[in-house]
């Protein structure tokens, strides 16, 4: 079967904080862009489901890139990274996106990330509240931490296989095998970065106590959470929104920390209720 | 989608179950060839020293003494959580040993090293059990 999909790749090359990025990214779809980011060790396959999404794809550009490090896209152009450890910061992470939505001349985006995408959510509405739409923060929380571990690159251990396994307890057991294999898969050809991503999701990323400095007005936050993930829990995600303006929370019945990537079809039901409460959220501002 | 619970098997049962739904296993015997250990599944009321070669179990000691079965790591869990890792589908944090570890009662104890070194085919065997039953 010969079948050409609508979905494109692209790359841009753009500079945050002195360091120059070939930053690749795959997108379909008109309307008001979506960017959308991966989770920690993974790339923008993703959200293959919801690139091909015809519904979303109707109403808005989704774009899925790849965070450096990650995917197609490399480290730095411009630096000798390998010399130093990667340890990805809340600031550099934020500027990054920042960045990328300057270069594709964004207007009035939308941004959704998951897991550390999901938090990461959370510092650009608490930052840049004037520079995007709104954000959809999955499987996110105010402070994550237990997850900055050591095993995600033991040497004396497969960590492409730890990555990958260490992970597969975090979708739920209804999700289809086959989207779960995927994701195990993606896992399990990102263990160099993953524990650097970690660095940002568990120890760098803390919002305890500032949750109420996010302008819900400018920047409406909806959060959305599966009731398998017991690293970023729905309590976790439904106190984090509770004390957010405007705040929102959605919880996802039978999936995990992986919505878009272990089940697009369950997670897309939760993500249109989601994009409708933002907009109107927005629309009453 | 909610499940009865499995109906529990006499643990000399469990174990035979155990070991002929490793033994078949297509995931565990494609990928377990240096799946050599022994390992605990503690229940606290009932305990299994599990032997494996090459990815098969050549061995299940019940309950065994304290200086009977010589194992480099132990998945410990009380006996309810345990029940819950042997319904079909499990509930939220009853689904796999990171999620029960960190969300419930379950320790991971004693050269945790061998346990991430075999990560993979541990993971799939403890799934085994929403197809076998609980051990407990």
């Amino acid at each position: 079967m010969n079948k050409i999909s609508p979905v494109t790749g692209h790359y841009v090359t753009i500079e945050v904080d002195g360091l120059e990025y070939k930053v690749f990214y795959l997108e379909n779809g008109s309307g008001q862009p979506l960017v959308c980011q991966h989770t920690a060790g993974a790339h923008n396959h993703q959200w293959r489901g919801l690139l091909e999404d015809e519904e979303i794809t109707a109403n808005y550009r989704v774009i899925a890139y790849d965070l450096p490090r990650h995917g197609k896209s490399d480290p730095p152009e411009n630096t000798e990274w390998w010399k130093e450890e990667y340890k990805l910061s809340a600031d550099h992470f934020v500027n990054f996106i920042v960045a990328l939505c300057d270069a594709l001349d964004l207007e009035d985006p939308l941004f959704m990330g998951s897991s550390f995408g999901g938090n990461v959510a959370l510092q650009l509405a608490l930052r840049h509240p004037d520079r995007f739409g709104g954000v959809l923060a999955v499987e996110g929380a105010d402070y994550s931490p237990g997850f900055y571990l050591d095993w995600w690159q033991h040497p004396h251990a497969n960590a492409a296989q730890i990555c990958a396994s260490g992970t597969w307890d975090l979708m739920a057991p209804q999700s289809p095998e086959a989207d779960r294999w995927k994701t195990w898969f993606y896992y399990s050809q990102g263990s160099e970065a993953f524990k650097g991503d970690l660095h940002f999701y568990s120890v760098d990323h803390d919002l305890r106590g500032r949750l109420h400095e996010i302008d819900g007005d400018k920047c409406p936050v909806v959060m959305l959470t599966g009731e398998y993930d017991y690293l970023t829990t729905p309590e976790d995600s439904a106190r984090t929104a509770g004390e957010i303006k405007n705040g929102s929370f959605i919880n996802m019945p039978q999936i995990g920390h992986f919505p878009m990537s272990e089940n697009h079809d369950r997670f897309r039901v939760h993500l249109l209720e989601a994009l409708d409460a933002l907009q109107r959220v927005k629309a009453n501002a | 989608m909610t499940t009865a619970p499995t109906a529990t098997r006499a643990p000399a049962e469990w174990a035979e179950a155990f070991t002929e739904a490793n033994n078949t296993d297509p995931e565990i015997q494609a990928h377990g060839k240096y799946l050599t250990t022994t390992w605990l599944l503690d229940a606290g009321e009932l305990s299994y020293a599990i032997k494996l070669e090459s990815g098969k179990v050549t061995d299940v000691t019940v309950d065994p003494g304290p200086l009977d079965v010589p194992y480099q790591f132990a998945i410990r869990a009380g006996a309810d959580t345990w029940r819950e890792f042997g319904q079909s589908v499990p509930k939220p944090m009853f689904h796999g040993i990171w999620a029960a570890s960190f969300q419930r009662d379950m320790r991971l104890e004693g050269d945790v090293l061998v346990l991430m070194q075999n990560l993979r085919c541990i993971t799939r065997q403890i799934e085994l059990l929403r197809v076998i039953g609980s051990p407990v």
